[in-house]
């Protein structure tokens, strides 16, 4: 059995890409199915009584090819509810095609898609949960953010969260005149938290399936000896779930038949608040979604606004800023994980511990550059905060040319050669390259599965077409390739590194007048940016005020553990943990 | 013959005293030595190095809330950590830890009784410690417990059987199942040298019978929260963590016994080469706690059963083959 990682460097596509035509699109579809599409303002629009034939074409035909469906969300428009779907060609690395399509207001039904991209399953039971729009044909849709026993949907506009104040900040009353006035003595909604009818809060009992006693089916499986299964639930308070994490796990002995993930405990509605916020409030606001990557988020939310204010240019030096820094959140994303991952095989935070000793350095570079460790909020639509200091650039040097190559050296003779390790880690959890395009994995999950799909190849931002680098892949697919696969991807940012430090021009940093507001035009757009989890996109709806209307986060926590159910099944309860780990989720963003 | 059950008894108090205290600071020590593995500090707060961190650790757990389950059988969960620490703490008391003294004028055995079946003394006891941790995960009505529980009855059930024959190879060439005698046995040359094999196999089987890393498996924290003592608090929790640690030691002390001369050196007296000995294990075992990650049970058991039997048979053949030969 070959583990080794391969390193492929894709060019970048330069052919006319027919997935980002949306109106040949349309044409082709409507070549077999009269008039069921559409282009409204570049975006195909797909009449929802034919949508899974149409997604089925879309997908199967060669010239169309979008077999990656990337992102799943929606818009609560004043007239009609929109279901926005972004799609890609993998193989050939395009996109994305923006399809809609659009629902009732009354009784908003579109059909589900998880027959054409299984993918979409948990994506569209957040639309369901927080947008209330039925998906017919969902093999399980019910709420998977909210508890199962909440009135209304978050996310549409007319909803209003408990001691609601204003729709949009800055709040006017946060100033009044004289003496401060709490805000639960203040408003009018103070008693806004909407119970079911005859509903007891003091007497609730979670529903039969996860009240399970402990042996709970009798039915003997198949086989000579009458056994039971067990449901356990592992999480929300468990060592190894990252944080409060469920995972319903039916088990045959120690072998799991089913699981199933139960998120949403850290659920705070994340895009309802980033909707109130003025655009610029949002910044600081993506750090939280991700502790490890906060520089990541800040970028990819960067780029994604700034495609709506066609007047900025982002000078080169702040642009080399930014990929210097997301590409430092890269390796300390990765050496966590890898940490995580080698504590939940049981080495007692040894690898650990060696890794947050890495991972310090790394955050007094972002401490010198933004002012804080984790939560830089570095990033401003048009450049960035402000410039790195002059002791910056020696230790960043340092860092890349000699402790950082020399650490993940060392990490890699350590541990990846371990018996143990590889006993434990290879052939565990394999997700096969079908399997990892169809369930719209991304990142070094994806790549494990021997993808060779990187954002930052595929469809360079920012000034990535100007850097050298590899993209490396797995071979099988288990949890060993995963380890593996972020080894190598740290060595490649080491090379990225090295060359950004090399090139980095003087010059401004920011670009624009300065403010806390900023004129954003109106239109949508989704920026996407390869983070070290994955690739992370931000899809953001502006009508021309000082809000967004709509603020979506692709979260590659979210997106990665609905593949968690497929790569764990014939596992033990132990091996559900790694691949767990392997995975590498961030409870912030899997819940917003 | 009454002076002489005094005699008993005293040594029976102070040998449990020192050996409580024994437990305390192995765990400190061990905490000192992986913060260390682990560049970090450790406890170093409470007294001068950290030493009176054993004793805050004590009086905390003294003061925890003692929580017992609703849905718990209540006997057996009252019963299983005091089977677990008695098990424990008596395995001890056949292990010769020193030459005979003179105090007071009175000759004293560095032991509280050498028994003629001392080895399979050990043996049951270490077997008994099993029921400590079968009833705890049983009566806890928690399915972690219960799977720590089930998995370690299959774990120490198998790991005995290389275990035994490990030792069984020692006592043919010693020909005596008293410890006291093997002890004697090597004082020309130890067992390690002479049966380098059964060593390791012992050794092996003995991190396994230990529940110590990497073959933790019944307490996995990442796996199974803390398994069979998910739900023991207070002193109850503290009687499993000194069963434990007691396992540690005795099972470090038997190695020492069997395979390295027991008390026996030149120059310093019996017990103090019988502790240097023992500490020496006692950071191996600390050393691969830092070091390795954790098997999986499948692969536990394959280890045991497919590899170690077979091995330790097969040990076993040649060294009685090698003693028939030599006319023992």
């Amino acid at each position: 059995m070959s583990t080794e990682v391969k390193v492929v460097s894709p060019a970048p596509m330069t052919v006319a890409t027919p997935l980002k035509d949306a109106a040949a699109v349309a044409a082709r579809i409507n070549e077999k199915f009269a008039n069921a599409a559409s282009v409204v303002d570049g975006s195909l629009m797909v009449d929802s009584s034919q949508l899974v034939a149409v997604a089925t074409l879309l997908r199967d035909d060669p010239g169309i090819g979008a077999d990656f469906l990337e992102d799943l969300t929606s818009i609560d428009w004043p007239d009609r509810f929109e279901v926005v779907y972004h799609l890609y060609n993998l193989t050939r690395q395009e996109g994305p095609l923006r399809m809609k399509v659009r629902a009732d207001k009354a009784d908003p039904r579109v059909p589900s898609t998880v027959p054409v991209w299984p993918g979409a399953d948990l994506m569209e039971r957040e639309v369901y949960d927080m947008m209330g729009i039925t998906f017919a044909g969902h093999p399980n849709l019910k709420r998977i953010l909210m508890w199962e026993g909440f009135q209304g949907h978050p996310l549409r506009k007319d909803w209003k969260e408990a001691y609601f104040e204003e729709e949009k900040k800055p709040f006017d009353q946060r100033w009044p005149e004289g003496a401060l006035v709490r805000a639960e003595n203040r408003t009018p909604f103070k008693d806004n938290i909407v119970l079911p009818s005859g509903f007891d809060p003091t007497k609730y009992t979670p529903p039969a399936e996860d009240n399970v006693p402990l042996v709970e089916y009798n039915q003997p499986l198949s086989g000579e000896m009458k056994s039971q299964t067990l449901i356990v639930n592992m999480g929300p308070q468990h060592p190894s779930t990252h944080g409060v994490f469920r995972m319903r796990v039916r088990l045959d002995g120690e072998r799991i038949v089913d699981l199933q993930p139960v998120i949403g405990y850290m659920h705070r509605n994340h895009e309802k608040i980033g909707e109130r916020n003025a655009w610029l409030m949002n910044m600081p606001y993506t750090d939280r979604l991700d502790y490890l990557c906060s520089m990541g988020n800040n970028f990819g939310y960067a780029i994604a606004v700034e495609k709506l204010m066609p007047d900025i240019k982002v000078p080169e030096r702040a642009e080399y800023l930014r990929v210097i820094m997301a590409e430092f959140t890269r390796i300390v994303n990765h050496f966590f994980a890898l940490g995580q991952l080698l504590s939940d095989m049981g080495a007692f935070f040894t690898p650990m511990l060696y890794a947050i000793e890495e991972r310090e350095w790394m955050l007094d570079l972002f401490e010198m550059a933004s002012g804080s460790r984790m939560m830089c909020n570095y990033a401003r639509f048009g450049g960035v905060a402000r410039d790195v200091p002059p002791e910056f650039m020696p230790l960043a040097n340092k860092l890349v040319n000699d402790r950082l190559p020399r650490a993940i050296d060392r990490f890699d003779d350590y541990i990846a050669t371990s018996e143990i390790v590889l006993a434990r880690a290879q052939n565990v959890g394999i997700l096969t390259k079908e399997q990892a395009i169809a369930l719209s994995t991304v990142g070094p999950v994806l790549r494990a599965s021997g993808v060779p799909y990187d954002v930052r190849r595929a469809e360079p931002y920012s000034i990535y077409d100007r850097f050298d680098f590899d993209i490396p892949i797995g071979t099988v697919g288990d949890v060993y390739d995963r380890y593996l696969v972020r080894i190598a991807e740290m060595r490649e940012s080491v090379r990225i590194l090295k060359q950004a430090l090399r090139d980095i021009p003087a010059g401004e940093i920011f670009a624009g007048r300065k403010g806390w507001q900023v004129k954003i035009q109106k239109g949508e757009a989704y920026g996407r940016i390869e983070n070290p989890k994955g690739a992370t996109g931000f899809y953001v709806v502006s009508d021309g005020g000082t809000n967004p209307y709509r603020y979506h986060i692709h979260a590659p926590s979210f997106i990665n553990i609905g593949a968690l159910g497929t790569m764990a099944k014939g596992h033990t309860v132990a091996d559900t943990v790694i691949i767990l780990g392997s995975v590498d989720i961030v409870l912030g963003e899997l819940d917003r | 013959m009454s002076e002489d059950i005094l005699l008993i008894v005293i040594k029976v108090a102070v040998l449990i005293v020192i050996l409580l205290t024994v437990v305390a600071y192995t765990v400190y020590v061990e905490r000192r030595i992986m913060a260390r593995m682990q560049s970090r500090i450790g406890p170093n707060r409470v007294g001068p190095f950290g030493l009176l961190q054993p004793l805050a650790d004590i009086l905390k757990l003294i003061f925890k809330e003692d929580l017992t389950p609703a849905g718990a059988d209540k006997v057996t969960y009252f019963l299983a950590p005091a089977l677990a620490a008695i098990t424990g703490l008596a395995a001890f008391a056949v292990i010769p830890f020193g030459n005979t003294i003179d105090l007071f004028g009175i000759k004293v055995n560095l032991f509280i009784a050498d028994i003629n079946v001392g080895l399979l003394y050990l043996f049951a006891m270490s077997s008994l410690a099993v029921y400590g941790i079968v009833l705890a995960g049983w009566s806890s009505n928690n399915k972690y417990s219960l799977l720590g529980g089930v998995r370690s009855s299959a774990q120490m059930i198998s790991y005995e059987l290389p275990l035994g024959l490990a030792l069984v190879s020692v006592v043919l060439a010693a020909g005596s199942l008293s410890l006291g005698d093997i002890v004697k046995a090597q004082a020309n040359l130890w067992f390690i040298v002479q049966q380098p094999l059964s060593f390791v196999i012992y050794f092996i089987c003995a991190i396994a019978e230990t529940n110590r890393a990497p073959f933790d498996l019944p307490e996995a924290e990442t796996e199974l929260i803390a398994g069979y003592h998910t739900e023991y608090s207070s002193l109850k929790w503290a009687l499993f963590f000194l069963a434990e640690y007691m396992a540690v030691i005795t099972v470090s002390a038997t190695a020492v016994t069997i395979f390295f001369g027991g008390w026996q050196g030149p120059f310093l007296p019996g017990w103090l080469w019988f502790v240097i000995k023992l500490s020496g294990f006692i950071f191996f075992f600390t050393w691969m706690r830092a070091t390795l990650p954790r098997l999986r049970f499948d692969q536990l058991m394959r280890l045991g059963w497919k590899v170690l039997l077979p091995l330790a048979a097969l040990n076993l053949v040649v060294i009685a083959g090698l003693v028939a030969a030599m006319g023992g």
